[in-house]
């Protein structure tokens, strides 16, 4: 397939040296759900809104937030079937990494393989760009929590906190006001519900978003639905 | 006649307090026949990491070529440098890559973790064994542990430490046909690594 | 496993002394034809399969290893004959010992050397002592150098096959001067100036090859038997220890030294470097 006559690659470059492939994702993105997280001095949390398109579908089947190692997770907005090739590939590399080197995989370098995946796809032949930014939370080769962003170009960002998705603009604004440099994980949640209820439609609750927490000194961990109404109600 | 003992060695790794070394024979044999006396099988992988390869010549070569050419990728991708204890993952992981034709190689592996004594020794396919006091390899395996368990004692300074491995390595050598010829001993702990060349008998 | 019984293996009648009658409680010391031969159809292959030895790989397999390497030399000149020997003994690669004394002192005017496995050699070259005494006081004269190494060959022609290891060179002075004679378990006999037996002999042989004369002054000889096994023992990962070396003279053997090789590595290094210098 790859050395077909019409494999060329579909991302090249415009007369005004942008590549639209990689814009166009970016709308993908932008189009889809909101997903945040905020990195706190001990532990990391990821979120993401996952209403559906419908009552009919069985909400209980649908996880957009993926562990990745016991000690990292991954969320995303935009193609989820994209998403889901990238959590692939980042598991088997992370598990390949411990099994070479007989120690957890740092976020740093689980972020670099898939941002290199991400950026193989802008420059082969007969592939399209991933349709998906990926938040990555995970421990650095220090241990301290880390918070990272992927996007479609291959290009990879650090955050204190961050948001992709839908109306990703004003909620990155609403968590630049409040999240500090000294937050703690248990404030960084309610942060995080916090800043989803805000531009969310409708009621929000534990069976319509999607929440993960990483704890300092210990593993990823997808909060079960009580657990996320437990910290709803407390905000209220 | 096992490939392993072609060539011929001798090699011990040790833990003092703060401190670890690593003693090794020079000699290149084929077989029987002796072709070089400075043969070099330890070989520093950083400031705190040494890696012991008895065995095959040719692979001793080749495998400390690769293992440093892995260490040094390692750093650069990862910028930090590497731990005693990922380098023996990493090792015993390479040799087992080649477990249908693997490298004809038993290493050990000496180095300081945070000032603390680091030792590993493995066979030809990586299966790795951790110790705390000593580890050996090569021909004369059955003579370094005899000697080994007679001089070592535990938290000696790199003084006492450099004396033990050498009397260790001269003693077994001179009961070994396939190993000798004079020998070498690195002394590694905080402030750097002390090299010393050691006389040893020549038949 | 085979039971082992006395039953005498096919030994020439003639190398058999008719006057001494076989006892019951005789041994193999005086009289090896008792010796206890494995039960099977075939001995000499029984022997052979399970307790070949000794030089080369043979006995790789086997469960009974035997002790071997060496280098050993001897060679004739215009006085006499140096025998110059190694000391090691190796088991597999391990190091049995360093102070093996190679050189069999048969009598005063006979020695022999020792290659291959020790024991073999050591026995048979007792045994070939006996049979000297034997002969001179049968013959009220000394026996003759061929002679001597003509029994030790039969005696290895009588136990072909049966996976004996013996290398020897047997020197002495007799009527006829000086003699020289190679014997191996194969029963070759050969007769020359110079031999060199054993693992390290190829290494010694270069020695001796280059700088040998038949006209070398008695301490040249002497360097130049010390020197070739300096060299082996260098090389050879089963020759080492001591350089036992002895001047063979109409009166009779000497013992001319016993030095560590080890330092005859130094003392040769300097002999360079004074040469450069």
């Amino acid at each position: 397939m790859g050395d077909s006559a019409y494999s060329f690659s579909l991302t090249t470059f415009s007369r005004t040296g942008k590549l639209l492939q990689i814009e166009y994702a970016l709308n993908a993105v932008s189009n889809g759900r909101c997903s945040l997280g905020i990195a706190a001095k001990d532990g990391v949390v990821i979120a993401t809104d996952k209403k559906v398109s419908s009552t009919l579908i069985d909400v209980d089947e649908v996880q957009k937030i993926q562990s990745i190692s016991p000690t990292s997770g991954f969320v995303y907005s935009g193609l989820g079937p994209d998403y889901r090739v990238l959590t692939r590939s980042a598991r088997k590399n992370s598990a390949a990494y411990e099994r070479t080197y007989g120690e957890a995989q740092p976020i740093t370098q689980t972020v670099k393989q898939t941002a290199s995946l991400m950026q193989e796809y802008t420059q082969s032949g007969g592939v399209r760009p991933f349709g998906c930014s990926v938040l990555a939370a995970g421990f650095d080769e220090d241990g301290e929590p880390k918070l990272f962003q992927v996007d479609p170009s291959g290009a990879y960002f650090g955050w204190r906190a961050t948001a992709i998705g839908k109306g990703f603009v004003n909620a990155k604004s609403f968590l630049e006001k409040r999240v500090t440099s000294e937050i703690l994980l248990e404030d960084a949640v309610h942060t995080c519900l916090l800043t989803l209820r805000e531009s969310f439609e409708g009621e929000i609750n534990g069976k319509n978003i999607e929440v993960g927490v990483l704890e300092k000194g210990g593993g990823f961990r997808i909060l079960k639905e009580e657990e996320v109404n437990d910290y709803l109600n407390e905000a209220n | 006649m096992s490939i392993l003992a072609y060539n011929g060695a001798a090699m011990i790794g040790m833990a003092g307090d703060n401190c670890v070394g690593i003693a090794a024979d020079t000699r290149l044999g084929a077989q029987a026949q002796t072709v070089a006396c400075t043969f070099q099988k330890t070989f520093k992988i950083s400031d705190t990491i040494f890696v012991g390869l008895a065995g095959l010549g040719s692979d001793v070569q080749t495998l400390s070529q690769t293992l440093k050419f892995r260490k040094n990728l390692y750093e650069l991708k990862e910028e930090r440098t590497m731990k005693p204890k990922v380098f023996s993952a990493m090792l015993s992981t390479l040799l087992y890559e080649k477990r249908f034709g693997p490298y004809f190689i038993e290493p050990i592996v000496c180095g300081l973790q945070d000032g603390v004594p680091f030792l590993s020794g493995m066979d030809l396919i990586g299966a790795p064994v951790f110790t705390d006091d000593f580890v050996v390899s090569g021909t004369c395996t059955a003579n370094l542990f005899g000697t080994c368990e007679s001089l070592y004692k535990p938290s000696q300074n790199p003084d006492e430490l450099f004396e033990t491995l050498s009397q260790c390595l001269l003693a077994s050598v001179d009961r070994d046909a396939l190993s000798g010829w004079g020998g070498v001993v690195h002394i590694i702990t905080k402030e750097g690594v002390r090299t010393r060349e050691l006389k040893g008998r020549q038949d | 496993m085979a039971n082992f019984i006395g039953v005498a293996p096919t030994i020439p009648s003639s190398l058999l002394d008719s006057h001494i009658t076989p006892r019951p409680d005789f041994t193999t010391c005086t009289d090896p034809s008792n010796f206890l031969i494995p039960n099977v159809t075939d001995p000499a292959f029984y022997c052979r399969s399970n307790f070949a030895s000794a030089s080369g790989d043979k006995d790789a397999q086997q469960v009974v290893k035997f002790a071997k390497g060496t280098t050993t030399l001897a060679f004739k000149f215009n006085e006499g004959i140096i025998v110059s020997v190694d000391s090691r003994s190796t088991m597999g690669a391990y190091i049995a010992s360093q102070t093996v004394k190679k050189i069999i002192e048969i009598n005063p005017f006979l020695l022999g050397t020792m290659a291959g496995g020790a024991a073999d050699c050591s026995f048979w070259e007792r045994n070939l002592g006996m049979q000297c005494r034997l002969y001179e006081l049968r013959n009220k004269k000394r026996i003759s150098v061929a002679s001597a190494s003509k029994l030790l060959a039969n005696t290895m022609n009588s136990y072909r096959g049966y996976g004996l290891s013996m290398g020897t060179m047997v020197t002495g002075w007799d009527e006829t001067g000086p003699q020289l004679y190679y014997v191996d378990n194969d029963a070759t006999r050969l007769h020359d100036n110079l031999f060199s037996v054993g693992s390290g002999s190829t290494y010694a042989y270069g020695v001796l090859d280059t700088y040998y004369r038949p006209d070398l002054t008695i301490p040249e000889a002497i360097d130049l038997g010390k020197r070739a096994i300096y060299h082996a023992t260098h090389r050879d990962a089963y020759s080492g220890g001591i350089n036992n070396l002895y001047h063979v003279q109409a009166d009779g053997w000497k013992k001319i030294h016993a030095i560590d090789v080890n330092e005859l590595h130094y003392e040769f290094a300097d002999e360079k470097n004074e040469m450069v210098a």
